[in-house]
């Protein structure tokens, strides 16, 4: 038996609005890094324990951890497709979140590639 | 100041993010398998959900995919963009779909396959725009 999708949508947006909270934490920390990363697989390593010493990621991982028993129970309860497809408003938390918080410069380019990413994950879900 | 173009490299990086993902959503899905017995949809099955979940071995795999998807993509971070990160880790939708048919034995039809196309335009749209603002800059 499959639950309608009015019981796993708010379920899967506030999972969505936890990952961006992550995204945006962890973005934010490797921001005030500004470090440029070579092949180096040790320099990453240390790069990485330079990002862990930041609070806010570790902010971050909680609201990664409510977002992935969110999505587990969501998992749990729909097919893997529709879970997938329904997560597409991740998109949109991240364009304008980026574009406030972060001041990245989303353009026109920018912007119609998220939506026809947004369309294509529609249409799958509609099917 | 660093670069913030979308090159191959980080797109293959991308991809291996992508591929860990789907790895991970395996994992975590076989492992509420048994979960789905259980099917009392109201916030009282979460528990004994989340219970049956972490007792799987293939949760703690997952759980070692989502550490290593953590380091390659935090270096993907440094390089570029958010905006452009996450539409472009889209490609998941195209190797999940596949996963579902090769190992879930879930059904892909017509229309969602016209979806991935749309997601396909949509990813070669957002990495054009990573290349436009090193241009402008």
């Amino acid at each position: 038996m499959k639950p309608a999708v009015f019981l796993i949508l708010p379920l899967i947006m506030l999972s969505s609005a936890c990952d961006t909270i992550n995204q945006l934490f962890l973005k934010s920390a490797i921001n005030s890094l500004h470090t440029s990363l070579s092949a180096n697989i040790w320099q990453v390593l240390k790069f990485v324990l330079r990002l862990l010493k930041y609070p806010r990621v570790w902010f971050g991982f909680i609201f990664s951890l409510v977002s992935l028993c969110l999505w587990l129970y969501v998992l749990s309860q729909a097919d893997l497709n529709l879970a997938f497809s329904l997560d597409s408003m991740h998109y949109i938390f991240i364009a304008l979140s980026s574009k406030a918080f972060l001041r990245e410069k989303v353009g026109i380019k920018r912007v119609s590639g998220t939506i026809l990413i947004i369309i294509g994950i529609t249409l799958v879900s509609l099917s | 100041m660093f670069k913030k173009k979308l090159t191959l490299k980080i797109l293959l990086f991308l991809a291996a993010t992508d591929i860990l993902e789907t790895l991970t959503q395996l994992c975590f899905k076989k492992s509420v398998f048994s979960a789905i017995g259980l099917d009392s949809p109201g916030l009282a099955g979460l528990g004994a959900v989340l219970k049956t979940a972490f007792s799987s071995p293939l949760l703690w795999c997952g759980f070692a995919a989502v550490a290593v998807t953590f380091i390659i993509w935090s270096t993907v971070l440094s390089k570029i963009d958010l905006s452009v990160a996450v539409p472009v880790a889209s490609f998941s939708y195209i190797l999940v779909p596949l996963a579902s048919i090769i190992f879930l034995r879930e059904k892909i039809s017509i229309l969602r396959w016209a979806g991935i196309c749309f997601i396909i335009a949509g990813v070669i749209f957002v990495s054009l725009s990573s290349r436009e603002r090193v241009k402008t800059e």
